[in-house]
């Protein structure tokens, strides 16, 4: 009896990120997978779009590829047609866009779109398959998401801690910190999570990356 | 919708350095209607030893109840309490002995053994087994629980931290899961005494 054909795959991995007051961090692992078997550990599912804006996109490999071109491409027409990089506001809203184009055969890609905005501060909007997005503190995505998005609520939006200052904003190190362990806890638990992970900090003064190596087993 | 995920439900089991803790919400529902908020999944067998059960209520209560009964049978006829080792033995040997026709639970056993070692373990509905160096979780949140709890264990950990963080993970992670939640109970069994706390959370 045969299952028939279908166009999409789910390549796994996991990406989180979060967002403070004058910084964001997003981060995604670098394992690419088909099942059971790793076709590749260095596969990177993050595209930077503008200085100010990195987009990460888990589930297939082959739909973010296409996407992050397309994103790309039209990232370069902007600035050749109005001499200057997109808004972040309007990347997010292309993005929308782009993704509900192809409502009836959908990208298969669960993406979060991290950067500072024009005033500098922080920003989170994560999307589902078919566009309707959100700005948030902080996001998760991918097969490892679940395991991931508990420590980020009690960490970052401080949740269940009556006793602590809750105006006390996280500092960039702090964050960065909780990334990389959080990432180490995903990757104990979650096969398809694992290998290295893609860290990108952006903060007014740029971009940087940063590839932390992760359980490969 | 799969049977285990009928009625919704957590439990998360922790151990410390000497003490041991389980933990379990509240909620029971069937699907998505919540029939009631005062729930409990955790089991006393005695003094040292508790069995906590995530899956489907009835076959948790049933399971429940005939290990109690068979650890009353036991202690009248050995005149001692079983260790948690062999117990879980017992509970293996009654799941897998409905092998083709399983209870539909994930069990967790805590306690301490007869030198007051801690101990936890877990198995799945036929009676697999594992014995946990650090912490077991079950239930419809077991992927949350997984991620948080792997964040915030460490092997040095005292009573008063042990419960703060065995609070914290549950916490956190049935927030993000419709089937389980409205609050807690959390059991933190020591050398001398046992521990019993009700936590508030979300009441959704």
């Amino acid at each position: 009896m045969s299952r028939g054909w279908m166009p999409y795959q789910n390549n796994g991995g996991t990406s989180i990120a979060l967002a403070g007051k004058d910084y964001a961090i997003i981060a995604a692992d670098r394992r690419l997978s088909v099942g059971y078997s790793i076709q590749t550990r260095e596969s990177s599912k993050i595209t930077k779009l503008t200085d100010k804006a990195v987009l990460a996109s888990c589930g297939m490999q082959a739909d973010r590829h296409t996407l992050h071109s397309v994103l790309t491409s039209r990232m370069q027409m902007y600035q050749l047609e109005h001499g200057k990089e997109m808004s972040t506001h309007a990347v997010s809203e292309m993005l929308s866009r782009t993704l509900y184009y192809r409502r009836f055969f959908v990208y298969y890609t669960f993406n979060i779109l991290a950067g500072i905005d024009n005033k500098g501060e922080g920003f989170v909007y994560s999307y589902d398959a078919v566009g309707s997005f959100e700005a948030q503190k902080h996001a998760v995505n991918g097969d490892g998401g679940v395991l991931a998005v508990p420590m980020l609520d009690n960490f970052v939006m401080k949740k269940h801690r009556q006793l602590e200052d809750k105006t006390k904003e996280m500092t960039k190190d702090e964050a960065l910190r909780l990334i990389k362990n959080t990432l180490n806890a995903v990757v104990e638990r979650e096969i398809t999570t694992g290998d290295a992970a893609d860290i990108y900090v952006i903060t007014k003064e740029g971009t940087t990356h940063e590839i932390f190596q992760l359980r490969k087993d | 919708m799969s049977i285990m995920e009928y009625n919704g439900g957590a439990v998360v089991a922790m151990k410390g350095k000497d003490c041991v803790a389980i933990a379990c919400d509240r909620r029971f529902g069937t699907q998505q209607t919540t029939v009631a908020m005062d729930n409990t999944r955790i089991f006393k067998i005695h003094n040292k030893l508790y069995i906590g059960l995530g899956g489907l209520m009835t076959d948790v209560q049933t399971v429940g109840q005939i290990l109690q009964f068979r650890h009353n049978l036991y202690r009248l006829r050995e005149k001692r309490n079983m260790s948690p080792a062999a117990f879980t033995k017992v509970v293996s040997n009654l799941l897998y002995s409905k092998r083709f026709g399983p209870y539909f639970v994930d069990p967790i056993i805590v306690g301490l053994d007869k030198n007051d070692e801690p101990f936890v373990s877990s198995m799945d509905l036929i009676g697999a087994t594992e014995i946990s160096d650090n912490f077991a979780c079950v239930g419809t949140t077991e992927d949350e629980l997984y991620g948080i709890c792997e964040n915030l264990w460490n092997d040095k950990m005292e009573d008063k931290d042990l419960f703060e963080t065995i609070s914290q993970s549950l916490l956190s992670a049935t927030d993000r899961d419709c089937l389980a939640g409205w609050g807690s109970v959390v059991y933190l069994i020591k050398k001398n005494s046992v521990e019993i706390s009700e936590l508030k959370a979300r009441q959704d």
